[in-house]
């Protein structure tokens, strides 16, 4: 009997001192015994954001959305909680990308790329970026590139444009020369009709150009104004659209070129006859695509202001 | 025989005793469970109920391990225990078959200082068996 | 016609059967949980009646018990995790075991371990008790046969299933961390944060509550279905047998709500 107790005296102690561990172990694990870090996100939709939703960085959950609201101006705001020892991943240039892959749930991404940085404060908003709109300047980079590199190709030095203008100065010098105008006359319809279809394609290309902005437009238009905030955009996110600007701004220069070419051969032609009439036309077209190449840069420019201040507004 | 006023404590081959329990379990369970009294309290009354009657030595064993004898003894004790005004010792001959019971049971009385009556209760052809029984009926 | 009448009165004869065994079983258990209220069923004897129930039912096989555990668990959570590597889904397998094992499948298997050893046992005990009159021994002393036979052993049962249904867990959860991580330290963290997802304060309430069902499960049946049996000695195996049905039965059923109430 005595022994008996002894047995289930022990085995009770036992289990009671696993039990108690686990219990306190579960405690700590789910940050009974610590201060819970607060953080808001801002976003422009809550579209699979949901409380539970967690927050991953370096692919280890380190805390979970609690809830979701609206503020005064509309704009969402998503509460998320982590334990304080996990606070310590996050810093000043920390980005929140919320991320929704096609198997298992939706995520917060939390990428810090420098660890040295200071700490991020408690309570503290961040924007928190969907990931459709990085992956999409990426691509929109791309066809921006893959449209300079036509324009390139159209007024690299032995181009179309280049060909069809080093063309017209030859038949204009022809014209100057012992052949006279008879010549020309007879050489220019074709060669005209070559200058003005490059400059249809120059045109074409300008409208494309048109679309992109307008698409950059709705982009810009869903993301709303936490686009704009200072450390809104994710820095390589900045690059990309910093890239994109110039990319334009070369496209810009390379019609510009174009158009100084055409300038040239106009003046050229003008030196000798005053012109005909298809050359003044193709100036007036020319004219056209660059102001429009202008226009549409200015507008980027307008819908991405990287130099200007624009209003923070944040939600 | 079946309906039996409270006042009396029966020993009868359809009582048994609780097998897994040893002798003095089975005793102490009536101070203990109907009295409240403490274990340590109840098992030493038992204990005092099998020395009273002779047999303090079979306080250890269970059911299967008693002779009939013992047995009896036992079913007796936690009979008396129950400090009940009239004991019924029902055909005793189905309990006792091993031994000339009615001056066994006639002992065991002597060795009580059980103030109740007792009754036995047998068949009538046993009867001759009782020539100098207490109270034979 | 008749037929249709016949197996209509069979069919109800057999859920007022059923309805009638429920009553019992409830009626029992309300009767013993009125008894843990009162003070006099807290003594010293039926303290050690428990210490004793407790002895047989989990002490006595926990050797046995530790190493069934063991082999069940390290099959399965090998098997969890050669699956997930193989889908690759290696991120999931962690909870994946945890939630089969501590959650649903191990305590199941202590229930269904402790009815087949304990369950049986103390139903025959009560058939017997009963087929042997001793019941109406104890009834003519005027003793109840609740304190110190019937609520020890649903005390028993019930600490038993969850103490062992506790250690087994616990021993999944060491065998899982070190299939998954080895002798290392290194995925504390992420285990512990694995931990904290699944167990939340409802589903280790839940647990305890599911495994102190299971308990009262696996040795108040019994009790009842012994209780239960006609005074003839051979009607002992079928009152073990119905009475172990029935345990079976009210498992599942647990196990089933209990899943049920977590996922639905």
């Amino acid at each position: 009997m005595k022994t008996l107790h002894f047995k289930v005296g022990l085995f009770a102690a036992t289990t009671l001192l696993f039990g108690a561990i686990f219990v306190l172990y579960i405690l700590h694990a789910r940050g009974f015994f610590e201060d819970t870090y607060r953080l808001q996100l801002a976003a422009s939709t809550a579209d699979g954001v949901a409380p539970g939703v967690p927050l991953v960085f370096s692919g280890i959950e380190i805390g979970r959305v609690s809830t979701l609201g609206l503020n005064d101006n509309g704009g969402i705001v998503i509460h998320a909680e982590l334990l304080a020892r996990n606070a310590k991943w996050l810093k000043e240039n920390s980005t929140f990308t919320l991320d929704k892959p096609i198997v298992g749930g939706a995520k917060i991404r939390i990428d810090s790329p420098n660890l040295d940085a200071p700490a991020l404060p408690e309570n503290s908003t961040m924007l928190l970026l969907t990931s459709d709109v990085t992956k999409e300047i990426p691509i929109l980079v791309e066809r921006v590139k893959a449209i300079l590199a036509n324009v390139e190709h159209l007024t690299r030095k032995d181009g179309e444009v280049n060909g069809t203008l080093a063309n017209l100065q030859t038949m204009t010098g022809r014209m100057t020369g012992e052949y006279g105008m008879l010549e020309a006359i007879l050489g220019s319809p074709e060669k005209a009709r070559g200058v003005t279809d490059s400059l249809e394609k120059t045109r074409a290309l300008i409208t494309k150009l048109d679309s992109l902005a307008l698409k950059m437009d709705s982009m810009a238009a869903k993301a709303d104004t936490w686009l704009f905030a200072p450390d809104g955009v994710a820095p390589h996110t900045r690059e990309a659209l910093a890239q994109l600007k110039l990319i334009l701004a070369d496209a810009q220069s390379s019609l510009k070129k174009a158009d100084a070419l055409m300038t040239n051969a106009v003046a050229i032609s003008a030196d000798v006859k005053e012109g005909t009439q298809d050359l003044a036309k193709l100036r007036a077209e020319i004219d056209d695509a660059v102001r429009k190449a202008n226009a549409l840069v200015n507008k980027i420019n307008k819908i991405w202001p990287f130099s200007s201040d624009p209003e923070v507004k944040l939600p | 025989m079946a309906a039996l006023p409270d006042d009396v404590a029966r020993v009868a081959l359809e009582l048994p005793l609780r097998a897994n329990l040893t002798a003095l379990d089975n005793i102490a369970l009536i101070p203990l469970y109907q009295r409240h009294f403490t274990a340590g309290e109840s098992v030493k009354q038992a204990q005092a109920m099998l020395e009273q009657l002779g047999y303090a030595g079979i306080a250890p064993l269970r059911d299967p391990d008693m002779t009939p004898a013992q047995r009896f003894v036992t079913q007796l004790a936690r009979a008396l225990i129950l400090g009940r005004s009239r004991l019924v010792i029902d055909r005793p001959g189905a309990m006792l078959y091993d031994v000339s019971y009615p001056d066994f049971i006639r002992q065991l009385a002597e060795q009580t200082s059980s103030t109740g009556t007792w009754d036995i209760y047998d068949f009538s052809w046993n009867q001759i068996l009782y020539s100098q029984a207490l109270d034979p009926e | 016609m008749n037929f249709l009448v016949a197996s209509i009165e069979s069919l109800g004869a057999k859920v007022t059967g059923w309805f009638i065994v429920g009553y019992d079983i409830f009626a029992f258990l309300t009767q013993s949980l009125l008894l843990l209220l009162d003070r006099s069923t807290w003594n010293r004897a039926t303290f050690d009646v428990v210490v004793k129930q407790v002895y047989f039912t989990a002490v006595q096989i926990l050797p046995v018990f530790l190493g069934y555990v063991l082999v069940i668990s390290w099959l399965i959570i090998t098997i969890i995790l050669t699956t997930a590597r193989d889908f690759g889904l290696t991120g999931f397998a962690s909870e994946m075991t945890i939630r089969v094992l501590v959650l649903e499948l191990l305590p199941f298997l202590t229930a269904l371990f402790i009815a087949l050893r304990s369950g049986s046992a103390i139903n025959t005990e009560v058939a017997l008790m009963r087929v042997n009159n001793e019941l109406d021994a104890l009834e003519h002393c005027k003793v109840p046969p609740m304190q110190f036979e019937f609520l020890p052993r649903l005390i028993g049962g019930v600490v038993s299933v969850v103490t062992l249904a506790g250690l087994a867990g616990l021993l999944a959860l060491l065998l899982s961390y070190l299939s998954i991580y080895g002798l290392s330290m290194a995925g504390f963290e992420a285990f512990t944060q694995i931990i904290a997802k699944i167990f939340n304060l409802n589903i280790l309430f839940g647990l305890i509550a599911k495994c102190a069902l299971f308990g009262l499960a696996v040795t108040l049946i019994p009790i009842t279905a012994g209780l239960e049996t006609p005074k003839k000695l051979f009607m002992v195996p079928v009152s073990v047998l119905r009475g172990m049905m029935r345990v079976f039965f009210a498992i599942v059923a647990i196990e089933v709500v209990s899943l049920a109430l977590k996922y639905i």
